[in-house]
């Protein structure tokens, strides 16, 4: 990368436009002179006339050649360029399985501009791609895009008519920016709330996460809504009095799940005057706790639309790009070997991607070192050691059989289905 | 040790998608470079021999004309400077974006691991130029502008130079009409012979099709008059006026273009095919005429023209985000992403792990269509446990869960089945070996 940023001082330096410009500029002062000078004297006019013939070829030319540099500039810049991605074709188009579902392509963007919040560029790109419709180009897969399933046209027009996505997005990046930037709980809360039960089937904390976080609140002073509260109860100060009041009338739900947690809240009453130095400062002062909230909303907000908490189009192109040197090694390999591709179902070579990629478990038999799929799923012997099931079938032939990793014998109906 | 092969970033190995980020500028300025080139030396011919001939004309001349003819040379050098200063300009744009292009790679370079949060940043970049460069493509330029606009990567985009491209496919494929592309091949003449380009040729051949064609409708005196029913068949030839009129004289100019432009090319057979479009006329359906007068034609110089326009310009032939997609679908797709049965680790029911993208509505019919990563090793949650239906979690997931959902002291519960489920005794959670 040095090379080319050197090579581009030059050009950007000397090897430009400027230098010929200058010369053009000068070969029309020696034009307006001899004007200026034949206008004055019209009797004077062959004499100038010739005697500007050599020096205005003199400065063209000089114009011309200010050029050359700026070619050669380029020369030494394309070629340190061929030199940096020597190595680095570019991809072929081998293997391509989107070109025909260019809908579907454009539902994902559609869908990845509204998550990240780019609600102006996403309403063009809507009201952009139904004027235009793409045309579905045919690859190995679907040799005829235009007469695909329905259940692609429906998906797609479906949620390219994008309203009712927005319109939760927006939602989302209100909640997120009442949240983060004016630290004010109550929309977050009432989202929560409203969606109490699903949240607890999903075993989320998150509607008591934020309540806690709104009882530190309210404990610090920290008050968003900008109410006074001028009368002081008893001689408790005002914070942790509305602490109590809060936690008094909103914490009762939570009493059988979160037992433990209030109880240790309210013990925090006792330390009133010093929670700096009490057992629980780590509630009260918890920098991260705002950011751990909000990224904890995001979560819960796109798994309950049935989306993954970051952009599948951003993690997705991200891992290919991990992926492609060693798929173009892979392909270099093949073309040098003259060997096809076997298992059409599954990449020939692993791809290394950092264990943040990994959304699934997976299973790989032992025995047969294959995956494990619908068709061939793990299954555990009494022992719980597991293999998949055609190693169980060819190792047992069906009777008894030593599990390969321990002495434990089984049958293999003892076996059961396991599920990842 | 594992951890550190997987998360390390190799820069150099990581361009990959990014070399046309790079060529674009590059030809653009290599074309501005040749422009300036040539506008210099039509003019320089041009002043000087106005130039000489007004000096030895000037002894003669009245002083009128030769201030006249001085005045001429002045205005075409202004015109010159003018010309010389927009391509400045514009090679100051294309430096600028090219720095600001080597600067963004250069930053990949100082990012050392792939789970850094810098190279978070870096990749969400290179997804809107992957996007922009796709909607580019696809002709959603207002869309493109907007994206590069609202992301700030206006610089390291070049929705000008593809805005242009598009302008001249549309002209083809729409309003079918070879002038646009026609002049975009005499700029890049050169380059276009070094390629081999058939460009220039099937759009010549193309006009010359379309002559011949308004040849025929016009009519050829008295072959195809009959509707008139005036009974005048056969003599009109002589008159050539009228209705039937201009045909011939179109189908001689085409004769006169093909001469001109196609005869140099040496396929015969195409050729005399072509010199048989003269005798046969577009509804007369005989190949392999037929096929020369298809309006499908049109749709093929426009894909012609996008090739070629794409290869002039090392832009690779599809859309990049198509090339790194099927890559990163690939790498994340699992057998589980479309099995018939949830996976334990499918997450819908989790609040420590994330819906898995390839699972996620919008890429999972998309990834339908692609092979499954490989895989050498189980990956499995640590400490991993089976409940009595055969589900397997991660021992410490399975109490988080269970605390969340507030289930009994002493139970377990189906994080996948949720509340709705069964509940088990604690003691009858086995430990599996997943090796």
């Amino acid at each position: 990368m040095q090379e080319l940023l050197e090579q581009l001082e030059t050009l950007e330096k000397t090897a430009n436009l400027a230098a010929s410009i200058d010369h053009v500029q000068e070969a029309i002062d020696m034009l307006t002179a001899a004007r200026a000078k034949i206008a004055a004297d019209a009797q004077s006019a062959p004499l100038t006339l010739a005697k500007m013939q050599d020096p205005l070829k003199r400065t063209l030319e000089a114009a011309q050649k200010d050029i050359k540099p700026i070619y050669s500039g380029l020369n030494k810049y394309g070629k340190a360029l061929d030199k940096k991605f020597k190595d680095k074709p570019l991809p072929s188009a081998s293997n391509d399985a989107l070109s025909s579902h260019p809908q579907l392509i454009n539902r994902a963007i559609a869908m990845h501009l509204l998550r990240e919040g780019e609600f102006g560029v996403a309403s063009t790109f809507v009201s952009e791609a139904n004027r235009h419709p793409p045309h579905p180009e045919p690859t190995p897969n679907t040799p005829n895009p235009y007469l695909d399933e329905p259940w692609e046209k429906n998906l797609a027009d479906g949620t390219l008519n994008s309203e009712k996505l927005q319109k939760q997005f927006v939602e989302m990046y209100h909640i997120l920016h009442e949240l983060r930037q004016q630290r004010n709980l109550a929309p977050a809360i009432e989202w929560a709330r409203e969606r109490s039960d699903i949240l607890e089937a999903r075993g989320s904390n998150l509607e008591f996460e934020l309540c806690r976080l709104q009882f530190v609140c309210h404990y610090v002073g920290h008050n968003p809504s900008g109410v006074d509260h001028d009368e002081v109860m008893g001689d408790l100060p005002l914070g942790p009095m509305v602490a109590w009041e809060y936690a008094r009338s909103e914490f009762g739900v939570f009493q059988r799940r979160y037992a433990r947690e209030v109880q240790q809240l309210m013990g925090s009453m006792a330390y009133w005057q010093n929670v700096d130095d009490s057992p629980y400062r780590r509630y009260f002062y918890n920098d991260s706790a705002w950011e751990e909230v909000a990224t904890s909303f995001t979560r819960e907000f796109c798994s309950l639309l049935g989306l993954s908490a970051d952009s599948p189009l951003y993690i997705a192109a991200t891992a290919g790009a991990i992926a492609l040197p060693h798929l173009l090694k892979l392909q270099s390999i093949m073309e040098k070997t003259r060997t096809e591709w076997t298992t059409q179902n599954e990449l020939p070579v692993e791809i290394p991607l950092p264990p943040t990629y990994h959304f699934h478990s997976i299973f790989v038999c032992p025995v047969s070192k294959e995956q494990s799929t619908d068709q061939n799923p793990p299954m555990m012997m009494p022992c719980g050691h597991v293999i998949a099931q055609e190693s169980l079938d060819r190792l047992s032939k069906g009777a008894r059989f030593k599990c390969p990793y321990c002495p434990g014998e089984s049958h293999p109906r003892d076996a059961r289905k396991v599920f990842l | 040790m594992a951890e550190l092969t997987t998360t390390k970033l190799n820069a150099e190995s990581h361009l990959i998608l990014d070399q046309p980020l790079l060529r674009m500028p590059y030809e653009l300025s290599r074309r501005n470079q040749k422009t300036a080139q040539r506008y210099l030396e039509n003019s320089t011919k041009d002043i000087l021999t106005l130039s000489t001939r007004t000096a030895q004309r000037a002894p003669s001349a009245a002083p009128e004309t030769t201030l006249a003819s001085i005045d001429t040379m002045i205005s075409k050098m202004q015109g010159l400077k003018r010309k010389m200063s927009n391509l400045e300009s514009e090679e100051q744009r294309l430096h600028k974006s090219t720095r600001a292009r080597l600067q963004h790679l250069q930053d990949l370079y100082e990012v050392q691991s792939l789970v850094d949060v810098k190279y978070d940043e870096w990749s969400r970049i290179r997804l809107s130029r992957l996007l922009v460069d796709y909607l580019l493509r696809e002709g959603y330029q207002e869309s493109a502008a907007h994206l590069a606009m609202s992301t700030g990567i206006e610089k390291l985009v070049d929705v000008d130079a593809f805005v242009a491209c598009h302008k001249i496919e549309q002209s083809l494929r729409e309003e079918r009409s070879t002038t646009s592309a026609l002049s975009w091949c005499k700029e890049n003449a050169k380059e276009l012979k070094k390629q081999g380009s058939e460009l220039e040729f099937e759009l010549r051949l193309q006009q010359y099709i379309e002559l011949v064609r308004q040849g025929h409708e016009k009519g050829i005196g008295g072959q195809d008059v009959d509707m008139d029913g005036d009974g005048m068949n056969g003599v009109s030839i002589a008159v050539g006026g009228g209705r039937q009129g201009g045909g011939e004289q179109k189908l001689v100019e085409a004769r006169a273009h093909a001469k001109k432009y196609l005869s140099g090319s040496g396929d015969f057979g195409l050729l005399g095919r072509a010199a048989g479009l003269l005798a046969y006329r577009p509804w007369d359906d005989v190949e392999p005429y037929a096929s020369l007068y298809s309006p499908h034609r049109w749709h093929d110089l426009a894909h012609l023209f996008l090739t070629t326009h794409h290869t002039l310009y090392s832009l690779p032939p599809r859309p990049l985000l198509h090339i790194a997609l099927s890559a990163g679908l690939s790498a994340l797709k699992t057998p589980s992403c479309h099995s018939a049965f949830t996976a334990s680790s499918g997450a819908i029911a989790s609040t420590t792990t994330s819906v898995c993208p390839i699972c996620s509505t919008e890429l999972n019919d998309l990834a339908r269509n692609v092979p499954y990563a490989h895989h050498t090793k189980s990956i499995v949650e640590p400490d991993p446990v089976v409940l009595p239906n055969g589900r397997i979690y991660g021992k410490q997931r399975l109490e988080l869960f269970n605390e969340g959902a507030g289930t009994e002291k002493g139970m377990v519960r189906d994080p996948v089945e949720g509340l709705g489920g069964d509940t088990w005794l604690e003691g009858d959670v086995r430990k599996v070996f997943i090796s």
